[in-house]
């Protein structure tokens, strides 16, 4: 593999798990926060 | 808005995805290649940044930890953001060791060595995960929280040891790049590395404000749902109690 190869896999294994658990945190709250009442969804 | 969004966790996104943005344009296309390293050191521009990060959500856990064990300032928000900050640190954790193990195969020939910096490093995630797994034991919440405390106190204990390994032993990893006093890198190359360093702490506060939103979500849903089972359980023995009372009611009537 040349050096770009590896450039190429460090930033996407950073910035693909970072997006990934990103979508999984946002995911996960907007799923939970519909078991509350309509008034208390947002955060201030 | 739903979820754990709002105007103020918007504008810390768009701020990091822009200093992101930027550190990668930056690091990819406009800095120079090194002498040595030629490509490869543009990740130096995601390595370092990764670490730190790791070493200042461990900081965080160990600071809410200790302020969770203080009786006077005992809190369930305290608690919260240990855990919160404990899973941000084991996800850059991981990727410090990632972008390292790939920096490695090229410039030293192996995916690993143990070497005292990348051992630490790996002791400090494996404690990481041990601390996540702590926090999913059964039991009462307090107690949970108090062991859980103390495991987020204990492991601090490898940050300070795995940062200055580098000083302390004989270590293939190489020493501070830039906390020292005068940095290694100099010009576009400092520039970048000092901008992934915002990028991340960016990237860091977004993401600890909606895993805390998270983790009170989650807490008050669990608290609230075991609230309603115990509802529903006392319900159902009052009615089969009621049930009983009404049968035995009915057999001495009955002669």
């Amino acid at each position: 593999m040349s050096q770009w190869g590896y450039v190429a896999a460090g930033y996407g294994v950073v910035f693909g798990v970072l997006g990934l658990y990103l979508a999984r945190l946002l995911r996960r709250s907007r799923n939970l926060s519909r078991s509350l009442p309509e008034q208390e969804r947002t955060w201030r | 808005m739903s979820g754990t969004a709002n105007r103020t966790t918007r504008a810390l996104g768009l701020a990091a995805l822009s200093a992101t943005a930027v550190t990668v344009y930056l690091g990819l296309v406009v800095t120079p290649p090194d002498q040595v390293q030629g490509q490869l050191v543009r990740l130096i521009y995601i390595h370092p940044a990764s670490a730190t990060f790791s070493f200042v959500a461990c900081g965080v856990t160990f600071a809410a930890s200790l302020l969770y064990l203080w009786p006077r300032t005992r809190s369930r928000r305290w608690d919260h953001l240990a855990a919160s900050s404990a899973e941000i640190a084991a996800v850059f954790a991981a990727l410090s060791l990632a972008t390292g193990s790939i920096w490695g195969r090229p410039t030293w020939g192996v995916w690993w060595t143990w070497d005292a910096r990348l051992t630490l490093t790996a002791l400090l995630f494996a404690l990481l995960l041990g601390y996540l797994a702590l926090r999913r034991i059964g039991g009462p919440a307090e107690t949970r929280s108090k062991l859980s405390a103390v495991a987020g106190v204990l492991l601090f204990a490898v940050v300070p040891v795995d940062h200055f390994a580098t000083e302390w032993w004989r270590t293939l990893h190489q020493g501070d790049t830039l906390f020292r006093p005068k940095p290694l890198i100099h010009g576009s190359q400092l520039a970048t590395m000092l901008l992934s360093f915002l990028a991340f702490a960016l990237i860091y506060g977004y993401l600890l404000v909606h895993r805390y939103r998270l983790e009170q979500l989650e807490e008050r849903l669990e608290t609230e749902g075991l609230e309603l089972a115990l509802a529903e359980r006392r319900a159902e023995g009052a009615a089969e109690s009621g049930g009983v009372v009404g049968a035995g009611a009915s057999q001495q009537v009955a002669p």
